[in-house]
């Protein structure tokens, strides 16, 4: 009897700890995804799915449009640009309102764009407000007067002197960076140089408005380094006031998220689901099972390892229906629309997968570096090396035999067709006997007839240190693949390091490496996304890629504002970058895989931006059962 | 019992602080940067350096002494700090404190320890029971297989396996998530699974020792049934090495396991302290350590008290 008393009480530990989790009401659309949003804060976003919840909770000056990603009226109701291109005036809606009910003003734009500025805020993306006049001066001068602050003697790191250095920023904030409210509704900003896709940046999610009484309700002085210290009670529920189509309901951190419409949002009327769910999964075979089973709506990234077997049954699907698909895409439909119109697939098939081209590039670096971390000459230092390299690969059987997403072979960096009126040059493709060539021109040819290739002194070509990321098989195996097709074409041995990403992440910076696992998504809709990585100065130039040439082409575009010229000299630009210098080996555009039932889900953009609203999203509830099981 | 319970109390801090000085020696040692996002966008390097000072991930002294103070009160007590028990922003998930992580987490791995552990009980003690009251006998051999796959298989397996069977093709349960009984019932019984395979072995080997023990015999010679000697009188006694296995069992099961919680999308501390240790997300580790350590130590405690309740030849001193 008495060992009944401890089980009872933990049946009641038990129901008491589920009493207190009650299951939601369903929403009107839910969204599955693997990673939850690591900050609702938009100036500290830096993934693609805190952008997702920006989206849904804040509206930035412009928004993008949906099917060609082109900036359109936001809470800004309509703007001038000088003719210099120097000066942007936003003229803010009188009935943009926060969800407590207050007018979005200019001083909340002024206020979040100084917070963006701001060293203490540490945001990713500061760097997009630095072509406004001041603002990067702002933030270095900054930087080192908290450096100074903080190696005063601590008896004289007083509240005091840390309120007046805080004081003394923002008068400097107010009297040189180029930000502006002229009145609660106009705001005026002045570049420092003409940005051509200036508009685009405003619309990026890092560039939000903040409710600014209730973020600096938040903030408090830190006396010991001067700097201000922001909390984040405001981000979550209950506290978070948003400007955008909805409010953020409930955040259960790794576990959901929900959205409520904002009543007071301008275009309420537009929000197509009044709910949205955000679901957390993070196993990648779980999400697929409870996709299969109908819980949530839209899967946003498939991952299971077996998802080239999935697109397989999607294959099959296409394949019976191919006459039927071509008429629906001739009529104008979109894939997605023509999968709806056509009966259930049987078994072995499937309809509910769409491998979407992303605004991203897979590809490899090569060391640039006269020298390797060891000391020894680095041969990658000499572009025939780095093209004979480039020549030997064969991107179609790599995407057929190892990556197998279907993804878009690419020998270029800017994903094609993505920017609007830009051309991408050709790129170099597959060519071996070009590769011997560049590679006997450099000084390394087979002298000794054993297969490998050696230089006048007759030294081997260095084994090359080729280093990739662990966690995912699909880097593992395309290193390996490529140590191959090198190793066949080229006659050099290739060593394939996986490292672990954090130390990957390390031998990147430091140069430790010949050749490395890379890869980039753009952030706005510019090819200067992908080609200010090569500039000598980039943080994000792990390949130390140095070419005065590229650096003026870059600095050229920078300068014309004639919108075509400006792309041609662009074109220019990454043509030296993927068919002479290569310090970037393209491989092949990034394939996202989202699943959702085309005879339900409306909305989904399929442009390479891949810039999903929520609001724009919802269930057609009524072709459901016309079209049977959900797959 | 009441000092003891004090002496026990007493030296429940140094516990910790042991534990406590371990894991940082380690989780200093794992290498990495909290601050370096994994892939993408790297930030500016002033901005780093800056945070690594605001954190003292600059300084491994500055950092033990701080977090300790914030995380233990003492810093509260002496007016430095304004909350007690602060145990620190999480460095990876910049929104969320790591008090505030371990409040939104913990409640459901707690509950999902303890479902474990009760399903566990059940099929433990009526697996061992079975299997000792007729050793060797058919069931016995049935139980203790099972007992061996219990064991043996790992919860990948058998939680990746009943997901597929019971959530996926019956559809008697959701996949995935949390939220209701419903929810609980797949991922605690693939997270009992050892446990009851454990305690089954226990109770087993327990009744088979006391069956032939000097009052069991009386008993028997008395008249009572075989049965009703074991449930009686044996079963209190096979059971007392179960209840010293269940205070650490508990401890483990309910402060979250990673592969159980993954598979089943549960929204516990397990996936949060297993990102925290790949992350070196130092002060979500060093939280859910301080956290898992106290509970551990108290756990223990609570079992030997039971012990005392349970058998009272047991002198507690």
């Amino acid at each position: 009897m008495r060992l009944l008393a401890p089980i009872a009480f933990l049946i009641a530990a038990i129901l008491i700890a589920l009493s207190a989790d009650h299951p939601r009401a369903p929403a009107d659309f839910v969204v599955v995804q693997r990673a939850d949003a690591t900050t609702l804060d938009p100036q500290r976003m830096s993934w693609q799915q805190d952008f997702r919840a920006a989206r849904a909770l804040y509206e930035g000056l412009v928004t993008l449009d949906a099917q060609g990603a082109r900036p359109q009226a936001g809470v800004a109701e309509r703007w001038e640009v000088s003719d210099d291109r120097l000066t942007y005036v936003f003229h803010l809606r009188a009935n943009a309102r926060w969800s407590n009910g207050e007018p979005v003003t200019a001083d909340d734009f002024v206020y979040a764009f100084r917070r963006a500025i701001l060293p203490e805020t540490a945001a990713d993306y500061s760097g997009f407000l630095f072509d406004i006049v001041g603002a990067e001066e702002l933030f270095t001068w900054r930087g080192k007067r908290l450096e100074e602050y903080a190696a005063l003697p601590a008896t004289e790191r007083t509240s005091e002197r840390c309120a007046a250095l805080w004081t003394e920023t923002v008068e400097r904030f107010t009297t040189t960076v180029g930000i502006r409210a002229n009145d609660p509704r106009t705001l005026t900003i002045r570049l420092k140089h003409p940005v051509a896709y200036f508009l685009d940046l405003v619309a990026f999610p890092a560039l939000a408005p903040v409710h600014r009484a209730t973020v600096e309700a938040d903030v408090s002085f830190d006396p010991l380094s001067g700097r201000l210290i922001q909390r984040h009670t405001w981000t979550k529920a209950g506290h978070l006031i948003s400007n955008g189509p909805y409010r953020l309901a409930d955040w259960r951190y790794k576990r959901s998220m929900l959205f409520e419409q904002n009543e007071h949002y301008w275009k309420a009327a537009k929000v197509r689901s009044k709910t949205v769910e955000v679901r957390i999964i993070e196993d990648a075979n779980t999400t697929v099972l409870s996709a299969e089973a109908g819980s949530g709506d839209w899967v946003t990234d498939i991952l299971a390892e077996y998802r080239p077997e999935m697109l397989a049954e999607r294959r099959r699907y296409d394949e019976r229906h191919a006459t039927a698909i071509a008429a629906a895409l001739a009529r104008g439909l979109r894939i997605d629309e023509a999968l709806a119109t056509l009966p259930a697939p049987e078994a072995g098939e499937r309809r509910n997968l769409f491998g979407l081209r992303s605004f991203g590039t897979d590809f490899y670096s090569f060391n640039c570096r006269p020298a390797l971390t060891n000391g020894k000459p680095n041969p990658f230092n000499d572009a025939r090396v780095r093209r004979a390299f480039a020549l030997s690969v064969d991107r179609q059987l790599l995407i057929d035999r190892v990556t197998r997403l279907g993804e878009p072979p690419s020998s270029v960096l800017v994903p094609r067709d993505a920017v609007p009126g830009y051309t991408s040059p050709t790129g170099l493709g597959l060519d071996p006997e070009r590769a011997r060539k560049e590679l006997t021109d450099a000084g390394w040819s087979d002298r000794d007839g054993d297969g490998l290739v050696e230089n006048e002194s007759g030294e081997r070509f260095p084994t090359v240190d080729l280093v990739y990321s662990l966690g995912s098989p699909r880097y593992r195996d395309v290193s390996f693949a490529l140590r191959e097709m090198w190793r066949g074409t080229l006659g050099v041995e290739v060593q394939a390091r996986g490292k672990d990403v954090r130390d990957f992440r390390d031998d990147l910076k430091n140069g430790n490496f010949m050749i490395a696992r890379g890869g980039w998504y753009g952030d706005y809709g510019d090819p200067t996304t992908f080609l200010n990585l090569s500039r000598s100065n980039d943080g994000n130039n792990d390949r130390k890629y140095a070419s005065p040439r590229f650096d003026g082409l870059l600095d050229n575009a920078a300068k014309e504002l004639d919108p075509a010229k400006r792309l041609a000299i662009l074109t220019e630009a990454e043509r030296l970058l993927v068919e002479e210098d290569l310090p970037i080996l393209p491989l092949c555009g990034y394939v996202t895989l989202y699943m959702y039932d085309p005879t339900v889900v409306r909305g989904l953009t399929h442009h390479p931006r891949l810039e999903q609203h929520l609001s724009r999203l919802w269930r057609a509830e009524t072709q459901t059962a016309a079209a049977g099981a959900p797959r | 019992m009441i000092a003891f319970i004090l002496r026990r109390l007493a030296i429940t801090p140094a516990i910790v602080l042991v534990v406590y000085t371990i894991t940082f020696a380690l989780a200093w040692l794992v290498p990495g940067d909290p601050l370096q996002q994994p892939e993408g966008r790297r930030p500016p390097d002033e901005i780093v350096e800056a945070m690594r000072k605001q954190y003292h991930l600059d300084n491994p002294v500055t950092f033990y002494v701080e977090y300790l103070g914030k995380a233990t009160g003492v810093s509260w007590m002496l007016g430095r700090s304004d909350r007690p028990f602060d145990l620190g922003p999480s460095l990876r998930h910049r929104d969320w404190s790591v008090n505030e992580i371990l409040a939104t987490g913990l409640p459901v791995s707690m509950s999902l320890g303890l479902s474990a552990m009760l399903i566990a009980l059940v099929i433990g003690v009526t697996a061992g029971i079975i299997g000792g009251l007729r050793p060797n006998g058919p069931f016995d051999l049935v139980a203790q297989l099972v007992s061996l796959l219990g064991i043996s298989v790992p919860s990948f397996v058998v939680g990746a396996g009943i997901l597929m069977l019971f959530a996926a093709k019956l559809q008697w349960f959701p996949i995935g998530g949390w939220g209701g009984l419903r929810y609980v019932v797949l991922p605690a019984f693939a997270l009992s699974l050892p446990y009851a395979a454990y305690i089954a072995r226990l109770i087993r080997y327990g009744m088979i020792e006391q069956m032939n023990s000097d009052y069991a015999r009386t008993a028997r010679a008395k008249g009572l049934s075989r049965t009703g000697v074991a449930l009686k009188h044996v079963l209190k006694n096979a059971f007392l090495p179960v209840l010293s296995y269940l205070g650490p069992a508990t401890a483990t099961a309910m402060t979250g396991s990673f592969v159980v919680e993954k598979i089943f999308a549960v929204p516990g501390i397990g996936q949060h302290f297993v990102d925290g240790v790949t992350g070196k997300d130092i002060t979500l580790v060093m939280g859910v350590v301080l956290v898992y350590a106290t509970m551990l130590v108290l756990f223990n405690l609570a079992v030997d008290v039971l012990y005392r309740f349970v058998d009272p030849r047991i002198e507690v001193a």
